[in-house]
């Protein structure tokens, strides 16, 4: 078996995640938003997106709030079961999926689905894969 | 049943041996989590598609409907004259999300209604009923624009998901039970060694209480 295939193939999996993360209130206040991945492409947001997740939080909160929120996929955690980590993305997801807030949120396939249906560019996929 | 590697049988390649097949586990896992989100994704988009082309097909088959009246109200010379005359200041941007990797286009229309002093044709020669299939049109371009973001977004996902499906085929029915069938081997081996070394050991003892 060839191992740096395998880790060549992990490693493709978080090639869309974004260099720098912007905040929500940058994104809003951007005529044109976006990121750049760890490829190099472009990531646009969705303005409509931009504006929903805004009415969930206040301004300081849009200070803060890093975009795009990612859903972190881990293994360990059991097949379609993805976590999401920092109080205020948990907060902002828990009152998207009517949950009650943690500091963590565990989220299963249905509410994954719910999410990215509606925040598709606001919201990223991240694979753990614990391998170095 | 895949053939083991030829490798050689020590107690430090069983070793590396099992990290391998850990690693390979787990990147099966991941991989399999990537199939199912991109499978996830790919049965919203083709519902999406599906209403998106009802919406576009309808819209576009009102609006030849209404050029056909149009065309024999007006006549054929006068609409298409008219037609040439239209205003083309429509503007769409393409820019693209990333869906696990995947680009996808996403298709903004900067179209706003239009008066009907707006389209560009004169008033007096035209008629109400000519607006209302500018008008149909226009509208029709917007579902067409959208229909067109999720169909090649489909088609992006559909790549992917066979790409990664072969890798986690490749994944589940080569590399791992072929890692697996060596360490097998290994141990069979190893084992082989240690119950060889036993009986030696145990012989040696009989010879030397017999002594």
């Amino acid at each position: 078996m060839n191992e740096e295939l395998v880790k060549v193939e992990l490693n493709r999996l978080n090639m869309h995640l974004p260099r720098n993360r912007i905040s929500l209130m940058d994104a809003l206040r951007s005529e044109n938003p976006f990121v750049i991945t760890k490829s190099g492409k472009i990531h646009s947001f969705d303005r409509k997106e931009l504006e929903e997740l805004a009415k969930l939080v206040d301004d300081k909160e849009a200070e803060k709030l890093m975009l795009p929120i990612l859903i972190e996929i881990n293994p360990s955690l059991g097949r379609g079961t993805a976590r999401i980590s920092g109080s205020l993305e948990s907060k902002v997801i828990s009152s998207i999926l009517k949950r009650e807030p943690a500091n963590e949120l565990l989220i299963y396939r249905p509410e994954i689905a719910e999410l990215r249906r509606r925040f598709p560019t606001t919201t990223c996929y991240v694979f753990i894969s614990g391998i170095t | 049943m895949a053939m083991p590697s030829a490798t050689s049988q020590t107690r430090m390649e069983l070793i590396n041996l099992r990290k391998k097949l850990v690693l390979a586990q787990r990147g099966k896992d991941l991989l399999q989590e990537k199939m199912d989100a991109l499978v996830m994704e790919f049965f919203y988009i083709a519902r999406e598609v599906t209403y998106a082309k009802k919406v576009a097909f309808k819209s576009l088959e009102e609006a030849h409907r209404l050029l056909t009246v149009c065309l024999g109200v007006n006549g054929t010379l006068e609409t298409l004259q008219h037609m040439r005359e239209v205003k083309k200041d429509f503007k769409v941007e393409i820019s693209s999300k990333l869906i696990m990797g995947v680009e996808t286009p996403l298709v903004t229309v900067h179209a706003r209604e239009k008066k009907v002093t707006e389209r560009g044709y004169g008033l007096y020669t035209s008629n109400p009923l000519l607006d209302k299939v500018a008008e149909k049109f226009e509208e029709t371009l917007k579902y067409l624009c959208k229909l067109a973001e999720l169909e090649s977004s489909l088609l992006a996902i559909a790549e992917e998901l066979e790409k990664t499906k072969r890798r986690v085929n490749a994944l589940e029915h080569v590399i791992i039970p072929e890692v697996k069938e060596t360490i097998r081997m290994i141990e069979m081996k190893l084992g082989e060694i240690e119950r060889d070394n036993f009986v030696r050991l145990k012989r040696m003892k009989t010879l030397r209480e017999r002594r």
